[in-house]
């Protein structure tokens, strides 16, 4: 199965469904201004996977942030998934003072049949803002 | 209709709507300056914009954004203000920063020099002043000034307003002709015009930034790294901001209607504070017959508790019959969940066709 790799942009995320590697990840920030278009191929991708799967899958869902129109995609995307949750574990990064990711990752748990496993991250350092000097 | 929104309207009033224009006020960085010259690039090449404007808009804000920076209230009482404006064929670039009263002769001095030079003259004049600066290794002392006329091959206007017995306001104004070729000497165009309207009222509202124009993703995405620079070290609350401002500006992108064909929609963006938190407005057109819909979804959001708002939010994430580019029918029950406020909104007929919507989200901090 060929790997569906996209690199990630300012509005997008980074997707990497790789089933010869069995790497599978949606990581950074996902704001398209047309989520369904652009998780279209992710979902098509997945359909076909969970057809032949590999033994264990785990997902990892590693957002820094993601939209009302993401979240809809990715509920889809779980809601597919289902279909394989014996041998599935979604993997649900959040950074520790990102109680909003934190509590999107239980929604989702809660609402699915499927195997969550909720890892707190280490918070990035927030470098403070330098005021600007010149001359 | 509360006071907010009719304040949403006064300044959409103030603004020329036809064009665009982004004001920005409060203490500049390095990011906020870099989110600045962002949003104007991208409004540039948008309008194709032939390259020797572009470097002449591009340093003329450069020079007026330097100017800002180092002469900014370390009180924090008075806020620098900066603005460009995009409107019918020409460009004007605002800033005011305040300056201590006792300074205002001589600047007033150095801008008359400066607009009484025709174009040589004032080649000579930026050489002359800088080999001046380098003797006397003070830097500044009005080089920007000079290079701020010479880009803009016009005059720049300036007022002062004072603020008390130690501070004014200084003003300075530019604007550039989108076709560089034919300098336009007619003055009207340097004059303030709803400038000072424009400040006060947003010194009133203690408005941070302000966007008018046309929303699109990409503005949305300039918009976005401004904010997120400004808020820096308050990860939680920066946060919270950032997703309601995404929810409200795709809202726009996605149902607003332009009463002009052009791509996007026009509408209005701004952050204020006030002592309950951040507040975040938006205005833009929609149709006169969503009204009702769209009346009885906020009304719907903001009389359910906590609880059942997370109900209704699972059962929407999960109803796909509710699955396209347009909705997800998730965002305002985001707005609501996320800023932990009752939505403000309101609706001002301004033709049959068109009612220009307000929506106003308070985020406690």
């Amino acid at each position: 199965m060929e790997p569906l790799i996209r690199k990630a942009t300012e509005d997008t995320p980074e997707i990497i469904l790789d089933k010869d590697k069995n790497t599978f990840s949606i990581s950074e920030r996902s704001l398209p201004e047309n989520a369904f278009d652009f998780y279209k191929p992710v979902y098509e991708w997945l359909e076909q996977y969970i057809t032949q799967p590999t033994e264990q899958t785990e997902l990892h869902i590693k957002l820094d942030y993601f939209n009302t129109a993401s979240a809809k995609q990715l509920g889809k995307i779980f809601n597919l998934l289902e279909t394989i949750k014996y041998s599935l574990k979604v993997i649900w990064h959040y950074y520790a003072d990102d109680a909003d990711m934190l509590e999107s990752g239980k929604r989702f748990a809660r609402l699915t049949g499927i195997n969550f496993e909720l890892v707190e991250e280490e918070p990035e350092e927030d470098s403070d803002d330098f005021k600007i000097i010149y001359d | 209709m509360t006071l907010e929104q009719e304040t949403t309207f006064k300044i959409y009033d103030i603004l020329d709507t036809e064009g665009l224009s982004y004001f920005y006020r409060g203490d500049l960085t390095a990011s906020i300056t870099d989110g600045i010259l962002a949003l104007t690039e991208t409004n540039l090449t948008k309008a194709n914009e032939p390259v020797k404007v572009k470097k002449r808009v591009y340093t003329i804000l450069v020079e007026g954004l330097q100017n800002i920076t180092r002469h900014q209230d370390e009180t924090g009482t008075w806020k620098s203000f900066f603005g460009v404006e995009q409107s019918g064929e020409f460009y004007y670039i605002t800033m005011a920063n305040i300056i201590l009263n006792e300074n205002q002769k001589k600047l007033t001095s150095q801008l008359d020099k400066i607009n009484s030079l025709e174009k040589e003259e004032l080649k000579d004049f930026y050489k002359k002043t800088l080999m001046e600066n380098e003797l006397s290794e003070k830097g500044g002392a009005g080089l920007g000034l000079i290079e701020m006329a010479r880009k803009s091959g016009n005059k720049l206007q300036y007022a002062f307003k004072k603020l008390d017995d130690k501070w004014s306001y200084f003003y300075l104004r530019t604007y550039i002709k989108h076709n560089f070729a034919a300098v336009n000497s007619d003055e009207s165009h340097l004059n303030f015009g709803n400038i000072f309207d424009l400040h006060e009222q947003l010194d009133k509202e203690n408005v941070l930034i302000i966007f008018n124009g046309i929303f699109n993703q990409e503005s949305l995405i300039n918009l976005l790294s401004i904010i997120e620079s400004q808020m820096a070290g308050q990860a939680a609350l920066k946060k919270k901001v950032f997703n309601i401002m995404v929810e409200l500006l795709q809202n726009i992108v996605k149902h607003g209607i332009s009463p002009i064909k052009q791509e996007g929609n026009p509408g209005l963006f701004y952050i204020s504070y006030s002592k309950n938190g951040y507040k975040l407005h938006t205005g833009n057109y929609i149709k006169p017959d969503k009204i009702d819909s769209l009346k009885e979804n906020i009304d719907k959001v903001n009389n359910l508790n906590n609880e059942e708002l997370n109900e209704f939010y699972d059962k929407r994430l999960f109803n796909f019959q509710i699955d396209n580019n347009k909705e997800s029918g998730l965002g305002l029950i985001e707005l609501r969940m996320k800023s932990n406020s009752k939505l403000k909104y309101a609706f001002k007929e301004t033709s049959e066709k068109y009612t220009f919507f307000t929506i106003e989200v308070t985020i406690k901090d």
